[in-house]
């Protein structure tokens, strides 16, 4: 504590160079907080959890997975039989839908991907939905509530609502693309999503999707859409434990009755885990280049500043220790000088980036699997100081050990 | 000089210093040494220029196990001491010479050393200034009873010391004052 303000003057003798010292890591610090954001998200959702286990069942040898809807019933009973045999504690059935509010003329602002479901199951089956805060939470259910009330109902995440320029209440007509041409869909927006990750989803009810899907049969002389007998795409499964899902999965996996086409359960982590294999350079260059890079820039930026300061202040560490300062003190208040300058920095850029990216800017864009839009986690206020912190601890490392070596009977010759 | 403070070690033989042999301490041995025995001071006074007069003068006091009061107390005595009360909260560059120089003296008399290293005291003052340090180190060495060795070419401090020895080409010479 007693060199602590030497430790402040010392870092505020030259201010200019202090100032873009402080610049730098500021923006460095920024990137990689943006860059561990994301990766802290994906890493959430793929790491595996010890309780409330979700198990995730898809088509076992494609891609998209597409199931005959008549599995849901039996998968959501876990293919239980016999006595004794384990049921999950809850169950979701996912059926993807792709429209556009612009037929003739679609873009990615008009164009709306969701999921048709048990409405009621959003609030206690989705991962960020089933633990918001009270008012939050009293709203989703408020949102839930109107799903089931109406069934052409739609909740549409925030994104789409920006997007459409749409607001609660209006209708939308959205006309289906690709595998879900045909299924031309008519909704009301009763609800939105908390905002954060389900900016981008859109969720209605199955009933009503499921009854588009017969209807389209009767407007086309008895032929079935394509979708018909596989819209299904994959099924979520709670379970309490890792122990309950190895048998649950290994019930539902030798079941006969999941033979055509064959399924596979997997927990949710590594169900998710899959559906990001494509991205997994890109996944691996953000981690292991994009990060490191700028963690090294900081290094080297912090290094080169402390290094020049070390250097022009010889003869005043000579000084010092001629006061009778041993080596490790002068290590110590270099070290110091960096550490402040790097973690007021990084604090600054922690606190700068979460301001702006949650508050001001609703989060990142950045599409990646079906996540499109990552918020700064709490975790990146102290994120920020760390890294400015130990990144500079490191860069500063070899110019405090120079200056732990000052010999003061050469400065002083050199002096004289 | 270097050798005495400790700064330097000698190629061959020992160095005593009073009852301590210096010669054979570690870095971290010698900086505590120097701490308690030894104050410096320099021809070009060496003060930090990011701190004040005061704070100049309390550096060697931190690494001395003494609470902000008690060293409060000394470095303000000091000042008194060397004249410069009224200059405690100046930077050196606010200073002339002769008060940077003060500070220095009152830098390497703060924590009672046996001993002080004098480089050049007077060797970048004018005239009075110069004179005004010399007064002040005899008054060091009357009231306080301080070895102070000096190294300096300036006729003036050399006629001051009770001591005398000449550095002839690497040898000293002793010469006994008039």
């Amino acid at each position: 504590m007693k060199y602590l303000k030497l430790i402040f003057r010392n870092v505020g003798r030259n201010r200019l160079r202090s100032l873009l010292t402080v610049l730098v890591t500021v923006v460095l610090v920024f990137v990689v907080t943006l860059v561990w954001s994301v990766l802290w998200l994906l890493d959430q959702v793929t790491t595996e959890k010890s309780q409330n286990f979700s198990a995730m069942v898809t088509e076992r040898w494609a891609i998209p997975s597409r199931l005959p809807f008549s599995y849901a019933d039996p998968l959501s009973r876990g293919a239980a039989h016999k006595p004794g045999d384990i049921q999950p504690l809850d169950s979701m059935t996912w059926q993807f839908y792709g429209g556009t509010l612009d037929a003739k003329n679609f873009t990615r602002e008009n164009i709306i991907f969701g999921i048709a479901c048990e409405p009621e199951k959003l609030a206690t089956m989705m991962d960020g939905l089933n633990d918001l805060p009270a008012e939050q939470e009293s709203q989703l259910h408020e949102d839930i509530a109107q799903l089931k009330a109406n069934r052409q109902g739609v909740n549409l995440g925030h994104n789409h609502l920006d997007a459409t320029n749409k607001r609660i209440g209006e209708r939308l007509k959205l006309t289906g693309i690709g595998n879900f041409k045909g299924l031309d869909l008519e909704f009301e927006i009763v609800g939105t999503f908390p905002a954060g990750r389900y900016d981008t989803l859109a969720a209605f009810n199955r009933d009503y999707y499921n009854n588009e899907l017969d209807a389209y049969a009767a407007r086309n002389n008895g032929r079935k859409h394509p979708l018909a007998e596989r819209s299904l795409n994959l099924m979520v499964l709670k379970v309490p434990d890792r122990a309950a899902f190895t048998r649950l999965a290994s019930q539902i996996e030798s079941s006969p009755e999941f033979s055509n086409p064959a399924i596979k359960c997997e927990t949710m982590a590594s169900g998710i885990s899959s559906m990001l294999e494509s991205f997994r350079d890109l996944i691996w260059g953000m981690r292991w280049l994009l990060a490191p890079a700028c963690l090294v820039t900081i290094l080297l930026v912090i290094a080169n500043a402390i290094s020049i300061s070390v250097r022009e202040r010889r003869l005043e560490l000579a000084v010092l220790k001629v006061l009778g300062f041993r080596p490790y003190q002068l290590l110590i208040l270099v070290l110091g000088e960096s550490l402040l300058l790097g973690s007021v920095a990084g604090l600054i850029s922690a606190g700068l980036t979460y301001g702006i990216i949650n508050w001001g800017l609703g989060g990142i864009s950045f599409p990646i699997g079906f996540f499109d839009r990552f918020m700064i986690p709490t975790a990146a206020l102290w994120w920020g100081p760390a890294i400015g912190g130990l990144a500079s601890l490191l860069g500063s490392f070899l110019p405090a050990w120079s200056a732990r070596g000052v010999k003061a009977a050469n400065v002083f010759s050199k002096v004289a | 000089m270097n050798l005495i403070a400790g700064l330097d070690t000698p190629s061959q033989g020992e160095i005593w210093v009073g009852d301590q042999l210096i010669s054979t301490m570690t870095e971290g041995q010698l900086a505590s040494w120097r701490t308690r025995n030894i104050g410096f001071i320099f021809q070009f006074y060496h003060l930090l220029p990011v701190l004040t007069a005061y704070e100049n003068v309390e550096l060697p006091l931190l690494l001395l196990p003494l609470s902000a009061a008690q060293r409060k107390q000394q470095v303000t005595t000091i000042l008194e001491l060397v004249g410069l009360a009224d200059r405690m909260y100046h930077r050196p560059g606010q200073l002339s010479g002769g008060q940077q120089q003060r500070v220095g003296i009152a830098r390497a008399i703060v924590t009672d050393p046996t001993a002080i290293m004098a480089d050049e005291p007077t060797g970048d003052l004018d005239a009075r200034a110069a004179e005004e340090i010399l007064n002040l180190l005899c008054m060091l060495r009357e009231s306080l009873h301080k070895t102070i060795i000096m190294v300096t070419h300036d006729p003036r401090a050399a006629q001051r010391t009770h001591r005398l020895l000449h550095l002839e080409k690497g040898l000293l010479v002793e010469q006994v004052n008039a």
